[in-house]
């Protein structure tokens, strides 16, 4: 009996590697959205102002939301959210109406709750 | 042994309770039963329902009742009043008041952020686990990068388990003891002693010996592993990189035995690599590519079935000459002959060559096996490293070229073989939470799916001048710095322009002078912090540096939702069940002690950062609607770890649920133990990664005056020296190292009276170790008092115990021991403190992964006094 190395075994494992679907509906993608954009932790006490409220296209993805928040606070915002790529930096976590949002071409009319964004920069070394 | 169930008892006439909750006395944090009675704990044991310790616990688990009982422990909040810092200098400690303590904290606080919130740095003991997400979240909420885990998590974090995560998608690695049939450990004791899911271990341990599992032990030292061990292997210290490739290149290119499928299919191996070391690309995808054997073409990795993926052989891709990876390896290889090792390591090359070929053929390429009823891929054998062997400058290459015997056989997180801790879990049945997995990064190379940090293994961030104290975002490689303390960090911040200094210091538990390097290092650094305050159970010798002490609640006292978790870091690797345990107090306070995640809310709130605080815990623990933290509400660490457990595991299984059960558990899935056939992601045998960062790194340092030596980033393994292994001066003739003592954990329980008893039987404990033929040679007798000096002047002083069990050139210092501190009187003047002897700066730190070299060069002679 040989198993190759090269046959992922289509199994329930498929499944952990799907991102969960949570807080993420089928929504409306017409006309304009108020999104209030909530910096905290390093990010707030940066800024002079921890949030901002944006009117966004109500298609617009959550990168779109980004560039008008660096037009906002500044381009020091996005140099600690994005790396030298426009990637997203993988310490920074941004919820959208409570749920993580990794992918920067998400529109943030598929999310619940697209009014509120909350961006977070985390301590990334550890150790022990 | 407590015969009945763990249920909570409570006789209406006196209080009589059995208490679920996880123990404290290494971060190996078993599951536990503590038996109160009338108020009083009276017995600790291992709680069967745990998979966790599986009911079983050692002598540190059973004695914590001696440290929580200690009446040296700290009941109240203590300032000092003597200005002047020193490693001797008495603080003039005066008691005050929590709320005079807490209203200076946060006006020192309040002005360090609103002048720059970097200038604090957040340092935690690694012993408690689960004061990991606390301290971040106050960390990230405060706004500073700068964060520490001393020297418990500097002297393992950056070899072991970057490379556990980069290879295996875990924290650390360890034989399949259900069904491993040869494991070779090299500076490891996984199953032995201490560490990772240590109970549990050595029950598995046990039986796989039972079973008839050989162990073969490469250590300088035949202790707690080597004992039980099949065989031991006596090596000279620093020097498993060189046993590891001359076992490589016996087995590839003497006996030919790799499972070529496993490495075209899970690793890098057929990736081409042009004469500049690095992947040829594609023009357009710039993805590698690999050589298509069926069509005589090169592609895209992904676009070429394994099976026709070449690992051998040369090719021509345009006018680029170039070869898989595995044919660069093979060839590398080839200079590591078992001769070249042995004149590197001390070990034969009859004894190379032998346990190569026990290794590959026991590796049983090509089996497999089915286990309830799924067929998996069966390699029974193991290379583990750990501590030891990584605990050097060459930290990287040490580790990484005893993790290429797994991979080269396949024998990577499949039966029998060697075991990330839980790379892979499928999340809770009903509720779907706490689900991970590897994902294929860039280049198709595996990104862990769950970690300690953000700081991942892999892909590496890229190099950037540097804005931390530590220089991580320089050396991206690395984790844990040393450079927070160096002696030379003045003049590495003064290099990279950094625009702050650190100003504030929060400290848990770390005892910082003793467990990184020389106390003199250390005291000079502290020396500089303006204000430090600490959570502490005991005064230490940090505490002579510190403003203002906080008395914490010991585990026994404490509450958290996570003692255990994430899964990759404790709990049991292999078959088994998945296990969720918490950690309840058992007993009140006692004076004013304070737990200090609830002192973090209160300070948070004095600062007006609970907003913050609360989005960051929101984001650490992944709360998801409804149990997310709201606004700047004032929640309870209660409410906190409340809402967590109901976001993982449903409504009905929140706080109240646990405080009666102790743990939730689950079965886990043969696809999540052996999950490395269905998981489409490879691992590098090849680093090619390193060398264009290396590069970057040299780019940004060099004309800022430090120097880069490139030959640490090249894409693979080589033996590269320690400092010790090139220090030739007169009569410095041994290697010293530490070694972990299973009776104790870092510097923290030589307090414990049961422990200090059992280490005082013990021969070795609180002594130096020195090869019997080697001292008699020296004139050295056992039980000599000796000074050990090393080549900068640093001496320490103990006492010798000769053995056969050790490498006639190694000298070795168990445990860290040598407590000065009154405040621990049972452990004050017992044993060596070996740090005092390690250097603490970029010379003797690994350029790559900033790594501190552990082994010492040193001269030993006769000390006055009784013998």
């Amino acid at each position: 009996m040989r198993v190759r190395w090269d046959a992922v075994v289509g199994c329930s494992a498929m499944d952990v590697l799907s991102p969960r679907a949570d807080g993420v509906v089928t929504g409306p993608a017409e006309g304009h959205t108020q999104v209030r954009v909530r910096l905290f932790g390093a990010l707030a006490a940066r800024s002079t102002r921890p949030e901002v409220r944006l009117e966004i296209d109500a298609s617009a993805t959550l990168g779109h939301l980004l560039a008008m928040a660096g037009e906002c606070f500044g381009d020091w915002l996005l140099d600690h959210v994005l790396d030298e790529c426009g990637r997203k930096r993988r310490h920074c976590r941004i919820f959208v109406g409570g749920h993580p949002i990794e992918d920067l071409q998400t529109p943030l009319c598929v999310t619940a709750d697209p009014s509120e964004v909350e961006i977070i920069l985390l301590i990334a070394p550890e150790g022990g | 042994m407590n015969l009945f169930s763990p249920r909570l008892f409570e006789s209406p006439a006196h209080d009589d309770a059995w208490i679920p909750s996880s123990c404290s006395l290494c971060y190996g944090t078993c599951s536990i039963l503590a038996h109160r009675v009338d108020g009083t704990i009276v017995k600790i044991e291992g709680n069967p329902d745990s998979a966790v310790g599986k009911g079983r616990l050692c002598g540190k688990g059973v004695s914590g009742i001696m440290t929580h009982y200690d009446p040296n422990r700290l009941r109240y909040p203590m300032r000092r009043t003597n200005p002047k810092k020193g490693l001797y200098e008495d603080p003039g400690w005066k008691r005050i008041s929590w709320e005079e303590a807490l209203d200076e904290i946060a006006t020192v606080l309040r002005k360090v952020r609103a002048d720059d919130p970097r200038k604090l740095v957040v340092q935690r003991t690694t012993t408690v686990t689960a004061s990991r997400v606390p301290f971040h979240a106050f960390a990230t909420a405060f706004g500073t990068p700068n964060f520490s885990v001393s020297g418990g998590g500097q002297h393992c974090g950056n070899g072991a388990h970057l490379i556990s995560g980069i290879m295996h998608a875990s924290w650390s690695i360890v034989p399949d003891f259900e069904y491993c049939n040869y494991a070779i450990f090299f500076g490891a004791s996984k199953g032995h002693s201490a560490g990772h899911a240590s109970c549990s271990n050595m029950a598995k341990a046990a039986d796989a010996r039972v079973r008839g599992m050989k162990m073969v032990v490469v250590d300088p030292l035949c202790n707690f592993a080597a004992a039980k061990a099949s065989e031991w292997v006596p090596v000279r210290v620093g020097t498993d990189a060189a046993i590891a490739l001359a076992m490589c290149n016996v087995l590839v290119n003497e006996l030919g035995i790799y499972d070529g499928p496993y490495l075209q299919a899970k690793t890098n191996a057929p990736y081409l690599v042009g004469p500049d070391k690095l992947y040829v690309r594609d023009g357009q995808s710039k993805k590698p590519l690999v050589w298509d054997t069926r069509n005589g073409a090169a592609r895209p990795y992904d676009e070429v079935p394994a099976a026709d993926s070449a690992i051998e052989g040369e090719f021509n891709v345009g006018e680029v000459t170039c070869r898989p990876a595995f044919e660069c390896l093979r060839r590398h290889l080839q200079g590591f002959t078992p001769a070249w090792a042995e004149k590197i390591s001390g070990v034969s090359a009859a004894t190379v060559r032998r346990l190569a070929k026990e290794f590959g053929t026991e590796a049983r390429i090509g089996s497999a096996i089915v286990i309830d009823g799924t067929a998996l891929p069966y390699r029974p054998v193991a290379a583990i490293a750990f501590r030891g062997s990584q605990g050097h400058r060459n930290s990287v290459y040490n580790f990484f070229a005893i993790d290429l015997l797994n991979h080269l056989v396949g024998a990577a997180d499949v039966v029998g073989g060697c075991l990330g801790f839980n790379p892979t879990c499928h999340g809770h049945p009903e509720t779907g939470m706490v689900r991970y997995a590897p994902t294929a990064g860039p280049d198709g190379l595996m990104v862990v799916g769950n970690w300690m940090g953000y700081h991942y293994p892999y892909p590496p961030a890229e190099p950037r001048l540097p804005t931390n104290l530590g220089l991580q975002d320089l050396f991206v490689i690395g984790m844990t710095s040393p450079f927070l303390d160096s002696t030379d960090r003045e003049a590495l911040w003064d290099k990279f322009d950094l625009p702050y200094r650190p100003e504030v210091m929060i400290n848990f538990g770390a005892n910082l002078v003793m467990s990184i390097a020389n106390k003199d290092a250390v005291a000079a650094s502290l020396a500089k912090y303006k204000f430090i305050v600490s959570f502490d159970l005991f005064l230490t010798e940090t505490s002579n540096f510190v403003d203002i002490i906080l008395p914490d609640c010991d585990y026994l006292q404490s509450l958290d939702s996570r003692s255990n978790f994430p899964f990759i870091f404790s709990l049991p690797a292999g078959p088994g069940e998945w296990c969720w345990p918490i950690r309840q107090p058992v007993v009140p306070a006692e004076g004013e002690q304070r737990q200090f995640a609830d002192v973090l809310l209160d300070i948070a709130d004095r600062i007006g950062i609970r907003a913050d605080l609360n989005a960051a815990y929101n984001a650490w623990l992944d709360l998801r609607p409804p149990y997310r933290l709201v606004g700047d509400r004032p929640y309870s660490y209660q409410d906190i770890c409340d809402a967590e457990l109901k976001n993982n595991f449903g409504p009905e299984h929140g706080l109240e649920w646990f405080k009666q059960h102790g743990v939730i558990k689950w079965p886990k899935k043969p696809d999540e133990v052996y999950w490395r056939p269905f998981v489409d992601v490879r691992v590098p045998i090849y680093w090619e990664f390193l060398k264009p960062i290396g590069e970057k790194i040299a780019g940004i340092a060099e004309p800022r005056g430090l120097k880069i030596p490139l030959e640490y980033y090249d894409p693979l393994p080589a033996f590269l020296p320690c400092r010790a292994h090139c220090c030739d001066k007169q009569g410095f003739d041994f290697y010293g190292f530490y070694y972990r003592d299973v009776v104790h954990t870092n510097s923290f329980t030589m307090e414990n009276p049961w422990l200090d008893e059992a280490a005082r039987l013990d021969p070795f404990s609180y002594a130096i170790a020195m090869n019997r033929s080697e001292a008699g040679k020296r004139g050295f007798v056992d039980g000599q008092l000796v000074w050990v000096e090393n080549e900068n002047g640093r001496k320490v002083k103990g006492r010798l115990k000769l053995t056969e069990g050790i490498h006639p050139e190694g000298l070795g210092f168990a445990a860290m021991c040598g407590h000065w501190t009154d405040g621990q009187p049972i452990a004050k003047g017992k044993g060596v403190f070996y740090n005092d002897l390690l250097e603490l700066d970029w010379e003797h730190a690994s350029p790559v992964n900033i790594n501190l070299d552990l082994c010492v060069k040193v001269r030993v002679s006769a000390a006055e006094g009784t013998s």
